[in-house]
């Protein structure tokens, strides 16, 4: 590969400058004229009938100019993999925080005024809360009675179970000859995991700003990510073709798969019924209730081992409960599943994950997309297996990494997987086998895991970039910007193509009109998809650009190439010419500036197919795999390592130390893949140690920060305490090598922590979040022989 | 019932009308238009909306914009010089790449120029103590107290 110039520097991130003086646009600093304000009435019961909607005096208030209920809006439901969610709730209600009507007004204290005087009779219906339960063939309550003749949605997956009344999609794996594999093994062990439900806590509120045009199209500004997707459901309720919906990708306050739950449609129903704009702004509460959440996974495992610590069979099963509205639970049930077979190698394999639904909180997308929660079972459990069997952790892992080539439990070839190198550098990092020195209540303890993270497939990824006449570039791709530095990312990538500097080009606002399509910031896809979308447009427009200029240097297009807004002749650096001589009237004083041949323009977008899988088996066609197709776009590894105090006599468990090493391929921007592991720390340790959104019997008791403690900058190891490190193995169609990875930075820290804990005080806690209260009950229990 | 009040904002004296209730982050962003004052989550504990209120850092969310009368309020707006040269907290958040969604960045930074304003010898303890009522769900703080730290030695050493 030639040598780099742009890619792979730490160039500064291209929106810095207008993020640290307060004056980038998010979607919640949006203000228009005539601008009204919404509001929405949600359920306060897991379920209920709703018998009657009474809006009388919330209509008869002043400065009140519309009020909807279920029936004003069209009877259309919208969802991922199902059509589960209606726009307002119609004669049911199926968790708290649906939305049962709302309110249009001139200002914001009229519109809570206004919801406050709406009154709905409600009777409370039985409810299914508990996932087991939910999953069963005998449920306690059915969430959506129809299910089986709800639409097919367009993103993720579904396959019913006919005996199993609330399950939307079962996902299997079948590889080897389990039964066998348990009956060749020296050793077999089982157990039970559970995780518990997080918020994204994306610091930006969910912002909905709907501007309706003369026209009858619409202009959206959604703080989300998924805008693709988003204006798909608008097209499915309320029959909008792509040409006549906006979009607006403004900056985002933070995402972490916060996209996956559509409200969208409220206030646009509002903002149609009104000729107005309308500006929605979720409560925080509401953010908890319906910003969708982590599936609070239940995970089972049994492995069996030889005594040299191979596996020879792995059986696992995991529920996956969701709220009433799917929210790319779906696509989660399945994909979760990868992470189970990504890092080992599993000869005889049985998985079976049942999306289920419950009257709950929405929950579906989250950073990881559920391979956080597999392989938090994973990672306790190799640590398990390794002490039955007298191992040390670094071992029993590395004795059933894939190697590059190998067909992993899918069928799916591996290729690009570094995480051995990233083991190598944690073990050497946290030192698992000297184990260091406790003081008075205080025990000290190490933990040390792998992990992986897939990106998905298919998808597609667009860019287009026009050459403008200073020789600068203009780029419009469609990746968006949630924070994790797309368009830095995709700067450095057109840079590196025309030989300029980050500074020369200037990225472009996005729309889901303008822009060209790409999925979304899911699935730690953009680098790799858009990046790839980017580079090609960027050699289009080259293309381009060297057709108009050849004939005026005498040459063919294919011995030109360019460097610093000048075009040259291949090995004769001085037959050149500059860019800007293309263009007609660039010059002072000249009228404008243009090109007879018209605008420099390229196009390209990336398209990565798969092979399709087998919902029943999980396998891709042996074929098509030897032929290089695959499962998905690719997969980051990485590895993890902790040490922990824990208190004795309370439970409490302090990270002094922590290391985590990154597959990334080949690092666009190595400062900001260090921001992503060092973000993905901070996540990871308030997911691990305190984050928990807790219900009672249906009904949310923490939805706000006050009681939801997501780690602050006390809960971070000193500076000198984290290391972070990059292993990369380049992938062969990664635009340059890179791999997206930002997903995978958070998994396997909690499974660290929680072997880590158990190295200190001899306590195993299988179950999230590690609070002190377990911990001290765990070690009691130890104490008293149970 | 609104009323009639002045208030100064960096450096310059507004008079708006209020209703009572009405916090001080909601006047500097639905009044003001001053939106690089943000709002994460209107309990005081995000930090997004943090703002100077005669030099101390205040989560303008809880404080009543009628209690702000006759004080200075200074917010991300205010905070370059007169030439329009970046504060040094705010070049050291972008050298040390302290940035991502952006959303909490103006909050950390106002908390950040109280400490530093009261003491520029503020050690990693003491940074971390300022920050602590500052939630970030993307960088993991780390780059954040590594910028403050920086932009105080550029502080104390005149730069």
């Amino acid at each position: 590969m030639a040598e780099l110039s742009v890619v792979g520097k730490s160039v500064p991130r291209v929106d810095a400058l207008i993020k640290v003086t307060g004056s980038a646009k998010f979607s919640s600093d949006v203000k228009v004229p005539g601008m009204l304000y919404a509001k929405v009435l949600r359920s306060p019961y897991p379920h209920a009938k709703i018998v009657s909607i009474d809006t009388s005096k919330a209509e008869q208030l002043p400065g009140v100019v519309c009020v909807a209920t279920g029936k004003d809006a069209p009877d259309k439901r919208t969802g991922s993999a199902t059509l589960d969610q209606p726009v307002l709730a119609r004669d049911v209600v199926c968790a708290v925080g649906d939305p049962v009507a709302a309110v249009a007004a001139k200002s914001l204290d009229i519109a809570e005024e206004a919801i406050e005087l709406i009154d709905v009779k409600y009777e409370e219906l039985t409810a299914v809360l508990d996932a087991e339960d939910a999953v069963s063939t005998q449920p306690t309550a059915v969430v959506h009675p129809d299910l089986f003749n709800y639409e097919k949605g367009p993103f993720g997956h579904r396959r019913f179970d006919p005996d199993r009344p609330n399950v939307m999609m079962h996902y299997s794996i079948r590889r080897g000859d389990i039964e066998q594999g348990f009956k060749e093994a020296d050793l077999v062990l089982e157990d039970k995991f559970t995780t518990a439900m997080v918020q994204h806590c994306p610091l930006e509120l969910s912002t909905t700003v709907v501007i309706p045009e003369e026209d009858g199209s619409l202009t959206i500004n959604a703080s989300r990510s998924l805008h693709q997707p988003a204006r798909s459901v608008m097209r499915t309720v309320f029959g909008l073709e792509p040409s006549k919906l906006k979009l607006a990708m403004d900056y985002c306050g933070g995402s972490f798969g916060r996209g996956a739950v559509f409200e969208e449609p409220i206030a646009a129903l509002l903002a149609m019924k009104t000729r107005k704009p309308v500006k929605h702004v979720f409560t925080r509460e509401e953010v908890f209730l319906r910003g969708g959440n982590r599936i609070p996974m239940i995970v089972y495992v049994k492995d069996g081992v030889k005594k040299d610590g191979t596996l020879v069979a792995r059986e696992m099963t995991a529920i996956l409960p969701s709220g009433p509205s799917e929210a790319f639970t779906g696509l989660v049930t399945r994909n979760c599943a990868f992470g189970a077979v990504g890092t080992y190698r599993v000869p005889n394999f049985k998985w079976d994950s049942y999306g289920v639904y419950i009257n709950g909180p929405t929950t579906g997308g989250f950073r990881g997309l559920g391979s956080t929660q597999v392989e938090f079972a994973i990672e306790q459990h190799m640590d398990m297996l390794a002490e039955k069997l007298g191992l040390d952790p670094v071992k029993i892992r590395r004795k059933n990494i894939l190697r590059e080539g190998e067909a992993n439990a899918t069928g799916e070839i591996t290729h690009s997987i570094g995480v051995e190198e990233c083991l190598y550098k944690m073990a050497k990092f946290i030192k698992p086998e000297e184990k260091p020195e406790g003081e008075g209540v205080w025990r000290r303890g190490k933990g040390i895991t792998v992990a992986n993270k897939y990106t998905l497939a298919p998808t597609a990824g667009g860019c287009r970039v026009k050459v403008c006449a200073d020789g600068n570039i203009a780029l419009y791709h469609g990746a968006e910007e949630v924070g994790q530095g797309a368009d830095t990312v995709m700067a450095q990538i057109a840079a590196e193509e025309f030989g300029i500097s980050v500074d020369r080009v200037k990225v472009q606002p996005k729309d889901t009109l303008n822009s060209p399509y790409a999925m979304g910031a899911c699935s730690s896809q953009q680098t790799f998809i858009v990046g790839n979308g980017a580079k090609l447009a960027c050699q289009d427009a080259k293309r381009g650009l060297f057709e108009r200029a050849a004939p005026r240097l005498g040459v063919s297009p294919d011995e030109l190439a360019t460097k610093g807004g000048e075009i040259y002749v291949k090995g004769m650096s001085d037959k050149k010419l500059r860019i800007p001589e293309l263009f007609t009237g660039y010059a002072p004083g000249g009228y404008g500036s243009y090109t007879p041949g018209g605008e420099i323009i390229g196009n390209a977008t990336y398209v990565q197919i798969n092979t399709p899988d087998n919902l029943e088996t999980g396998q891709i066609d042996p074929e098509a795999a030897a032929k290089g197709m695959r499962l998905n776009t690719s997969y980051a590894h990485s590895a993890k390592a902790v040490e922990v105090a824990v208190n004795t006599e309370t439970g409490q468990v302090k990270v002094l130390r922590i290391g985590v090493a990154d597959d990334m391929g080949q690092p666009i921007n190595p400062k900001m893949c260090e921001q992503q592991q060092e973000g993905g720390i901070g996540m990871a340790l308030g997911a691990t140690l305190t984050e928990e959104f807790m219900l009672k019997e249906g009904i949310p008791l923490n939805p706000n920060f006050t009681d939801y403690r997501m780690a602050s900058v006390n809960e971070i190891p000193p500076l000198d305490n984290i290391e972070v490190m990059f292993a990369p193995a380049p992938h062969k169609d990664g635009p340059y090598g890179a791999k997206g990875f930002a997903e995978g930075v958070m998994i396997g820290i909690d499974a660290a922590i929680a072997n880590a804990v158990y190295n200190a005080v001899g306590v195993r806690i299988k179950d999230l979040p590690i609070s002190a209260e377990k911990v001290l009950k765990a070690l009691k229990d130890k104490e008293g022989g149970k | 019932m609104s009323q009639l009040i002045k208030l100064k904002i960096n450096g310059v004296m507004e008079e708006v009308s209020i209703e009572p209730w009405w916090s001080l982050a909601y006047v500097l962003r639905e009044v003001l238009n001053l939106t690089g004052v943000k709002v994460g989550c209107e309990t005081g504990n995000c930090g997004t909306c943090t703002v100077l209120v005669d030099g101390k850092a205040i989560k303008s969310c809880l404080l009543l914009a009628m209690k702000a009368r006759g004080k200075e309020i200074t917010t991300i707006e205010g905070l370059k010089d007169k030439e329009g040269t970046l504060h040094p907290l705010q070049q050291a958040f972008i050298d040390h790449f302290a940035v991502q969604c952006g959303y909490c960045t103006p909050g950390m930074i106002m908390a950040a120029k109280a400490l530093l304003d009261e003491n520029p010898n503020s050690t990693e303890e003491e940074v971390r103590a300022a920050l602590s009522g500052n939630l970030c769900r993307c960088t993991g703080y780390v780059k954040i107290v590594e910028a403050v730290l920086a932009a105080e030695e550029k502080i104390r050493i005149g730069g």
